[in-house]
């Protein structure tokens, strides 16, 4: 027992040991090599994850009769049969794939996209009514001066003093304040990951051994 | 000389922990402050159970294969003891995925917390589900708001690397009334997060999930070298620039 929990965290430190090595010294084959098995191993487990798609989708319809996992289902099944039919052995189609990609699901993610800026509007209006204080009301403010600047500054609606006046406002707010908030968070994420990542190179850390 | 550098400051932060460790192991203690991410975390758990509802965790999509990986081990952290609670009661959280390498780490925490349990039987393949590569984020949102939407869900744990997308998850979570917890380490998805819940783990709060979810020496240990640490580098930078000011 102690014996089977050993091996993975050997393997895991001498792995981690030895990337290390390769990115200090720096022997970029050893730095390479090791990448690309961790490459391979990311483009194995994403298969493992389309298999995990479809597998919890095609239970889902027959069990459920769900009619998204249904659609879901049906669209895996026909992209990988325009993948095929796209491939020189086959050469049915040309660029179906791409076609889906651009006609189906670009504008799909596009159109997603476009709607953060109301999710943000939504999520500050409830922020106000959730806690009614002092920084709730300015993220509001910011975040309206912000996206109100950004559509008006080049626009023929404000007069130049004003736009200028905008303008400064937002490089302000965005080259002092924004910029020192995230220098101070990035500061601390990377102290966090340092720490976790040396506790995982000395073996104290184990997410592997479950 | 940089090579000697980076060697020292390794050995040395390695050499600190342990011995940090070692006094921790030996009985003396530190107070964690309170974080209300974490508190949340406890209440939230509890009140899923009680409603027959289960929880939903969300690891969000940063590959083990690449820079970010500890932001997903950290994550993977507070699905391990999600994952033991839920399961010692017979509800596991409803997991999902949104890079494939995460996919196998998950599964594997959550089928060995139902074994531990004694319960394997908990453990279904739909437990975990993969939702959309890392390179499609509104895929993987689009995935996760149906999840929370065609799923009894009780809260919503959205833990790892995420970014603009946070904000659909977390608005189809609060449209449902349910409690979150949101922790990232990318300071817009943090500006997003914030908007959405009062449960916010900003950055390095994220990395000291084990500490405050297990506690042993040398998670503690972790978490005291950081603040350390964070005063040095504060020091630093206010001694440069009171430096910068005079010269």
């Amino acid at each position: 027992m102690r014996l089977k929990r050993g091996i993975p965290v050997v393997i895991a430190v001498f792995f981690g040991v030895l990337t290390l090595v390769g990115l200090l010294v720096p022997l970029p084959e050893i730095s390479n090599l090791l990448l690309s098995w961790g490459g391979f191993l990311a483009a194995v487990a994403l298969i493992l994850g389309v298999l995990n798609l479809f597998t919890v989708h095609i239970t889902r319809l027959f069990r459920e009769r769900n009619p998204y996992s249904g659609i879901l289902v049906f669209s895996m099944l026909a992209v990988a049969a325009l993948a095929v039919t796209d491939s020189a052995a086959v050469n049915l189609t040309e660029n179906g794939v791409g076609s889906v990609f651009n006609l189906v699901q670009a504008p799909l993610e596009a159109a997603v996209a476009s709607l953060l800026a109301f999710f943000l509007l939504f999520a500050g209006f409830r922020l106000l009514q959730r806690q009614r204080n002092i920084w709730s009301v300015l993220f509001i403010l910011t975040a309206v001066l912000i996206l109100s600047s950004n559509a008006l500054i080049n626009s023929a609606l404000l007069p130049a003093g004003a736009s200028l006046v905008f303008s400064q406002m937002r490089n302000t707010i965005q080259d002092i304040f924004v910029t020192a908030g995230i220098r101070g968070i990035l500061i601390g994420v990377a102290l966090g990951i340092v720490m976790l990542s040396i506790r995982m190179l000395i073996g104290l850390e184990r997410p592997y051994n479950k | 000389m940089t090579l000697l550098i980076n060697l020292l400051a390794i050995i040395a932060i390695v050499l600190m922990l342990l011995l940090l460790t070692r006094r921790l192991q030996n009985g003396r203690t530190i107070p964690l402050r309170p974080l209300t991410g974490y508190t949340a975390l406890a209440g939230q758990l509890g009140r899923a159970i009680e409603s027959g509802r289960r929880l939903h965790v969300s690891l969000g999509r940063a590959t083990l294969a690449g820079a970010a990986n500890p932001t997903s081990i950290a994550a993977s952290n507070v699905l391990d003891r999600l994952a033991q609670d839920g399961c010692a009661n017979a509800t596991p959280p409803l997991t999902t995925v949104g890079e494939g390498t995460l996919l196998p780490l998950a599964q594997a925490s959550v089928r060995r917390a139902c074994d531990d349990v004694g319960r394997p039987g908990d453990f279904e393949a739909a437990t975990v589900q993969f939702i959309a590569t890392d390179t499609d984020p509104f895929a993987y949102a689009a995935g996760v708001t149906a999840t929370l939407q065609q799923n009894r869900i009780a809260s919503n744990v959205l833990v790892g690397r995420f970014g603009l997308e946070v904000a659909i998850m977390a608005e189809a979570a609060s449209r449902q009334e349910m409690e979150q917890v949101i922790g990232t380490d990318d300071p817009v998805a943090l500006a997003l997060a914030t908007a959405a819940t009062s449960n916010v783990l900003i950055g390095e709060e994220l990395f000291v999930a084990s500490a405050y979810l297990e506690g042993r020496a040398n998670q503690l240990a972790s978490v005291q070298l950081q603040d350390i640490l964070r005063w040095l580098i504060i020091l630093t930078i206010l001694g440069l620039s009171v430096y910068q000011l005079v010269t």
